[in-house]
């Protein structure tokens, strides 16, 4: 939490200086602090498509730049900063319709029953995708991305009641899904 | 019973994550990108003033409170027309310190 607190301290400072002296090496900060964050947003959010996250990070930060003065302390920069992220996905998404072309029309009632540890990890990413977006999106950015429900309804433009509802729609989704797992493993533990 | 729990789900979530991605050139990439920034012109704002101002003392000109205001400051006589103006002017003021001071608060 200090740590946190720290970090968006230093954010505010590079923002300050960035917009105070047009400094650009403050602004060259800011990017590599956050790039990796916002390209693993981007990239989840695009299942995957590593190119088409890296021209819409770069979209954003170039975006952030121009808007900078805009920026206001309520939120964490980097809280800003996926927000822009996440709208930029969804005008490209209008555009380009990457959601069409990684739907998949497979049945997922129950996925198979587990060989190897690793298929958890595969079909737990099938499983991802067959939640619906704003489902996906409330659980990368509240569970992978680690943000609180407050943030990710900022981020996402969602009243914070529907975070919420999407958050436990779609852990329920996947543990029903993913329920062969739990019982294979049960098994495997009695002799 | 076969569930499994929300932390499990959460656990399962967060390991298949792989994190920050690598810099990798990125960041040179964007500040190659970077465009100058625009600096927002003054000049709307300082004619808006002037504009403002002229209009005020224009409207004002003829008006008898006004006259019987001023004419009362400069004798030193503390008229309800000197009163009044003095007030007007000192709530424009604090006004304006006022909207001043948020707008610095918010940058």
């Amino acid at each position: 939490m200090a740590d946190s607190a720290a970090e968006a301290r230093i954010d505010q400072a590079l923002v300050a200086r960035a917009l105070l002296g047009d400094d650009r090496r403050a602004f060259e900060q800011l990017v590599r602090r956050h790039q990796g964050m916002v390209r693993a947003q981007l990239c989840r959010l695009l299942h995957g498509d590593a190119a088409a996250a890296d021209d819409l990070a770069q979209e954003t930060f170039l975006l952030a730049w121009r808007k900078l003065d805009q920026f206001r302390s309520e939120a964490r920069f980097s809280t800003w900063l996926h927000r822009i992220a996440y709208a930029c996905f969804l005008q490209a998404c209008r555009t380009k319709s990457w959601a069409a072309r990684h739907a998949q029309d497979d049945g997922m009632e129950h996925l198979p029953a587990p060989a190897r540890a690793m298929d958890l990890q595969l079909d737990l990413a099938r499983a991802m995708r067959h939640l619906s977006t704003a489902e996906q999106a409330v659980l990368l950015h509240c569970v992978q991305l680690g943000m609180s429900h407050d943030e990710a309804a900022y981020v996402l433009a969602m009243p914070l009641g529907t975070v919420k509802t999407h958050a436990t729609r779609g852990k329920a989704k996947l543990k029903t899904w993913l329920a062969a797992w739990h019982g294979a493993a049960n098994e495997e533990r009695v002799p | 019973m076969n569930t499994i729990h929300d932390d499990n789900i959460d656990a399962l979530l967060r390991q298949s994550f792989d994190g920050p991605v690598p810099d990798a050139g990125f960041s040179e990439r964007v500040m190659q990108q970077l465009p100058p920034r625009r600096r927002p012109s003054t000049w709307p704002l300082a004619a808006g003033v002037v504009v403002g101002a002229v209009l005020c003392l224009l409207s004002l000109h003829t008006s008898p409170l006004w006259r019987a205001g001023w004419h009362g400051w400069l004798v030193g006589e503390w008229s309800s027309s000197t009163i009044i103006t003095l007030s007007m002017m000192a709530g424009m003021s604090l006004l304006a310190l006022g909207w001043t001071l948020a707008e610095a608060d918010d940058h």
